[in-house]
């Protein structure tokens, strides 16, 4: 294991109180509550249709687009409740970035991949303003040697490695404080996760990420805390390694070591 | 072999044997399909193609000047108002000396179509040197005698069925045997607009008609169509309303299009007053019966689009708009546009609803806006078809190549938007 559990106490970027959520009638997820590290990583693991997904959904009110999904309890990123009525969900995204579970560049050229989020932002007041944010943000996505000479080719003709590394580097072109991800590797083979993983190592250091991940050795290895879900049910939260060396709970102990999945 | 194996193995035959008599009989569909269609297209083409083609008589033309320009004034008013009918009448008497009866004289003028004395006059308009000088020219024969001449067979039946006497056959004989007749390519056809006489009208009044009447639909349908769609699919809320909406919108494209002609017709024409048999009511009438068939194809086309494409824009912080008009829309047009076109060439294809507007009149001057009266041409072809006369059946028939060839390009076109835009994604 790279890194150790946390000794130092670090400031809390977001909070979640009480967080249920119903899909019309059903209960996906039952007050959830627990914190979230800045510049950590924290991954979600438990079983498929636990709600660790929905639970990710809550954090950017990505759930808002869904029209049956309710979303009752409080969600605080540096200390404001992002359900308030006040808050705009579309300001919220822009602080909040999403990396989904499939690859989804837009049928557009590489550059326009990166650049659509400050453009319709408007976070540069030039063009060689945008050009630049583009460029970096396809360097801190590690991807810039690969396609500095085709930047003008379609996102979807890069391989998908590729393709979900220029889906980190456009969520981090608006330069969010936070980045979650939702089973980001599962479509992608062993050396393509590997780059990914090395990735949000680098990350980490600017960015407090949530990463939903089914695989145990990804969580062991990427994050530095947990929290294991179990049919809507936030079972338990801690140090990753806590988590995988000494579970509190008997359902933990089981998935971890393969007796539930 | 175990014993599932076996089992396997005697279902598995029964199975392949029912694949087998499915394929068939699908094949057998698209068979007879092909052949109808074919049966079809082929009798429209041999009757409809007669009608490229027009008879030309070769006559000895004396410009007299005694009947253009008695007193030699040379002003453009007496070549006007002279009467080349006597022109023509003296040129076909030269050829046929032994005519004399007056009875005789008037069938045998009626050999050459009347069009042709306004093409005389044409000519010496540009040239007056032509008169007094002899000029030996094709002149546009008659549509009757154009069909005996396109069915020479139809010289050997009984006088009584014929559509010539037996004196005229003798002229038409004659004429034949001296080489005095041939076929010419019909300018005509694709030129003017109706007529009375077959070998004188032509598509191209009901084809502006058309032209104009199916821009209205489009400049009214798509837009409001695409809107339509979009607000529906993208932005309205999921609730008991938008339900009533999209399900009253499927039943209005299941509406017999002449329902839309008396709509057409109680509200454009009675209550608005606009002009009777105008491609703008026609415009309009079609536009309402073609909003549904878009306004579905948008909806489709949007819902194609992969839910992932918006939560990509939604989760960078777009707004619900930006995502629909930056994404979702460019991704979607192909297919919206291979609606629209769908449904314009329906609207091209329509006649029920026109009829009831009154785009069924007799319109001898090509339109030349969207208040002129015209018709369009399918309306055409049925105005064709139904009168009497032997010559326009072939008309009709070339009518219909005109529709269907128009119809083809447009849907080949969709075909095309589609393959091209496909690949991209
Ligand atoms: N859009 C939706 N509509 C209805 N139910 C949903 C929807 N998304 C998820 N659910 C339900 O919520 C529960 C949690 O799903 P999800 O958060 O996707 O689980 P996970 O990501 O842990 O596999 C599941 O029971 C699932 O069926
Ligand atoms: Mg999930």
């Amino acid at each position: 294991m790279k890194k150790s559990g946390n000794l130092m106490s670090s400031k809390i970027k977001i909070s979640s109180k009480d967080v249920s959520v119903f899909y019309s009638q059903n209960k996906a997820l039952n007050n959830i509550t627990f914190d979230i590290d800045e510049k950590k990583v924290t991954s979600l693991i438990g079983p498929s249709g636990c709600g660790k997904s929905t639970f990710l959904r809550c954090l950017n009110r990505m759930n808002d687009t869904i029209d049956i999904c309710k979303v009752k309890g409080k969600v605080l990123i540096d200390n404001e409740d992002i359900y308030a009525p006040n808050v705009d969900p579309v300001l919220l995204r822009a602080r909040v970035g999403m990396v989904f579970q499939k690859p989804n560049p837009f049928p557009k050229s590489i550059f326009d991949n990166v650049a659509y989020g400050p453009s319709i932002h408007g976070l540069a007041s030039s063009k060689d303003e945008l050009e630049n944010i583009v460029l970096t943000s396809l360097q801190r996505a590690g991807l810039y040697k690969e396609v500095k000479n085709r930047l003008s080719e379609t996102g979807t003709s890069l391989s998908g490695g590729q393709q979900q590394r220029l889906c980190i580097a456009r969520a981090i072109a608006v330069s969010p404080e936070i980045i979650l991800m939702d089973e980001p590797c599962s479509a992608l083979d062993p050396i393509a996760t590997a780059i990914v993983e090395e990735l949000i190592d680098e990350l980490v250091k600017n960015y407090t990420i949530v990463i939903v991940t089914h695989s145990m050795q990804q969580a062991a290895r990427v994050s530095q805390n947990t929290a294991f879900f179990h049919m809507g049910n936030l079972i338990e939260f801690g140090s990753t390694q806590k988590i995988f060396s000494t579970p509190q709970f008997k359902q933990t102990q089981d998935y971890i070591t393969g007796k539930i999945g | 072999m175990n014993k599932n194996t076996q089992i396997i193995k005697s279902s598995l035959l029964k199975r392949k044997r029912s694949e087998k008599y499915f394929k068939y009989f699908g094949l057998t569909g698209i068979i007879a399909a092909l052949l109808f269609l074919t049966i079809i297209i082929t009798s429209i083409f041999t009757t409809g193609k007669k009608a490229f083609k027009q008879t030309a008589i070769k006559l000895e033309i004396f410009f007299d000047p005694k009947i253009i320009d008695p007193e030699n004034k040379g002003t453009e008013e007496t070549y006007k108002s002279a009467n080349y009918k006597i022109v023509i009448k003296n040129a076909l008497l030269n050829y046929f000396p032994s005519v004399n009866k007056r009875i005789d004289i008037r069938d045998l003028t009626n050999f050459i179509s009347s069009s042709e004395e306004e093409r005389l006059l044409e000519m010496i308009l540009k040239d007056n040197t032509l008169i007094g000088t002899t000029k030996e020219l094709w002149l546009t024969a008659s549509s009757t005698i154009d069909v005996i001449h396109k069915n020479l067979e139809m010289l050997n039946i009984t006088e009584k069925d014929r559509l010539i006497d037996n004196k005229e056959k003798k002229w038409f004989t004659k004429l034949l045997d001296d080489e005095k007749l041939k076929f010419q390519f019909n300018k005509t056809f694709f030129t003017s607009a109706d007529s009375t006489e077959p070998e004188q009208a032509g598509i191209w009044g009901s084809a502006m008609g058309s032209f104009f009447t199916v821009l209205v639909t489009l400049i009214l349908s798509f837009p409001i169509a695409v809107a339509a769609g979009v607000f529906l699919e993208e932005l309205a809320p999921k609730n008991k309303f938008t339900d009533f909406l999209e399900v009253n919108i499927n039943n209005l494209a299941a509406v017999p299009s002449i329902i839309f002609g008396l709509l057409g017709l109680a509200i454009f024409l009675n209550v608005m007053h606009l002009p009777r048999s105008a491609p703008i009511v026609g415009g309009l009438v079609l536009a309402l019966m073609t909003l549904p068939t878009i306004i579905i194809a948008t909806r489709a086309s949007l819902k194609a689009v992969p839910p992932s494409i918006r939560e990509a824009a939604i989760g960078l912080g777009a707004t619900k708009l930006q995502t629909v008009t930056h994404h979702v829309l460019p991704l979607s047009f192909p297919g919206i546009l291979t609606g629209t076109i769908i449904g314009m060439s329906q609207a091209l294809g329509e006649t029920a609803p026109l009829l009831m507007i009154g785009m069924v009149a007799f319109i001898v001057d090509v339109p030349g806006s969207f208040l002129d009266a015209s018709t369009a041409l399918p309306v055409q072809i049925y105005l064709w078809k139904s009168t009497a006369a032997r010559g326009f059946v072939e008309l009709a028939a070339a009518g219909v190549l005109i529709l269907l060839t128009f119809l083809i390009l447009m849907n080949s076109f969709a075909v095309y938007i589609r393959k091209k835009y496909e690949k991209k994604w």
